[in-house]
């Protein structure tokens, strides 16, 4: 792809970005959200994390990847521990990082 | 302290732990850039005017195996189309503000900056003696988030080479969504809507163009919905 094809391609994509970004904010700038939308916006944000979460973990190459000795998922699993019990970003991160560590030296 | 600062600085500091996985996250993007052949200027460039992250890292990886523009397109049209439901939920939050605002805000609408922003929303409600700064505190989140995908995405493009694939810098990008996963579904009824999202992204994963993640999303709040009026504590 040349520099100017590749140039457009990414305003285009940043274009369509900020229209996604700015519809809904625009749309119900006068009006408010229907029952039933509104209902549905509390579950956005749980829903998105952790498609994207899921996606991250076992998601390889457009495959799906589920395998035992895999040290992410059990990584994972450590930081959402510490991450329920905490609350606390940092914590998390840094609990993931080391027993993912840990875990790629045990498999 | 003028309170506009004092909500803008809350949100920044609420937002600075995320920057643990937007660092990473960044760099990745700069690197992928540098071996995807895309010239140093064009990846910095498209870090302001694309600002998203998953789709930045799936644009380079596309292009570094010879994608062409409609499938590059495509798919980071899908991948992004969950910031309309970001803009839908933050809509009725921002409604009040002048238009120049609602711009502004929108263009910072990224995953982690919604994550933060919404949690403030959502917990702490509009106080009724004074005038609400709530977007101080959006903008705060959003401009620290700016300000690091910014450097970031530099300090991958100039040293991301010299990063040891060994130090798996690449994980605290799922680890910052678990740690918000944490928070949101402590603070909403969340679960069911989590659950089969995160069932429904793997069972579609062979879908094109990233598909399989916007029919996770969409199942998801379907099943987030039903849950909460089987409980009978919808709203």
């Amino acid at each position: 792809m040349s520099t100017a094809a590749l140039l457009a391609l990414l305003v285009v994509i940043g274009l369509v970005t900020f229209v996604y970004r700015y519809a809904m904010i625009g749309l119900f700038a006068n009006r408010s959200l229907p029952g039933w939308l509104h209902a549905l916006c509390r579950h956005i944000a749980p829903a998105s994390f952790a498609a994207l979460t899921a996606g991250e973990l076992f998601i390889h190459g457009g495959e799906v990847v589920l395998a035992l000795t895999a040290p992410k998922p059990w990584a994972a699993l450590v930081a959402a521990l510490v991450a329920w019990r905490t609350g606390n970003v940092l914590a998390t991160i840094g609990a993931g990082m080391a027993a993912l560590y840990v875990f790629k030296w045990l498999f | 302290m003028h309170p506009k600062l004092a909500e803008f600085l809350a949100g920044c500091r609420d937002e600075a732990p995320l920057q643990l996985g937007v660092v990473p996250f960044g760099m990745l993007y700069g690197i992928g850039a540098i071996q995807a052949g895309m010239p140093v200027w064009v990846a910095q460039l498209a870090s302001a005017v694309v600002f998203a992250g998953a789709a930045q890292l799936v644009i380079v990886q596309m292009l570094a195996v010879g994608a062409g523009a409609l499938p590059i397109g495509l798919t980071s049209g899908l991948l992004n189309l969950r910031h309309m439901l970001y803009s839908m939920s933050i809509a009725e939050h921002v409604r009040h503000l002048p238009r120049r605002w609602r711009l502004l805000l929108a263009y910072l609408l990224t995953d982690e900056a919604y994550a933060v922003a919404i949690l403030r929303y959502q917990v702490t409600p509009a106080p009724d003696d004074r005038p609400d700064l709530r977007h101080w505190y959006f903008l705060g989140c959003g401009f620290t988030l700016w300000l690091t995908w910014q450097l970031s995405t530099a300090a991958g493009l100039l040293f991301g080479a010299s990063v040891p694939a060994g130090w798996d810098i690449d994980f605290a990008v799922p680890l910052t969504f678990i740690a918000l996963l944490a928070m949101l579904m402590k603070e909403r009824a969340g679960q069911a809507a989590a659950l089969v999202a995160a069932l429904a992204a793997l069972a579609f994963a062979a879908l094109p163009y990233k598909l399989g993640l916007v029919v996770a999303i969409v199942l998801g709040l379907v099943a987030g919905v039903w849950a909460s009026k089987r409980r009978g504590a919808e709203r």
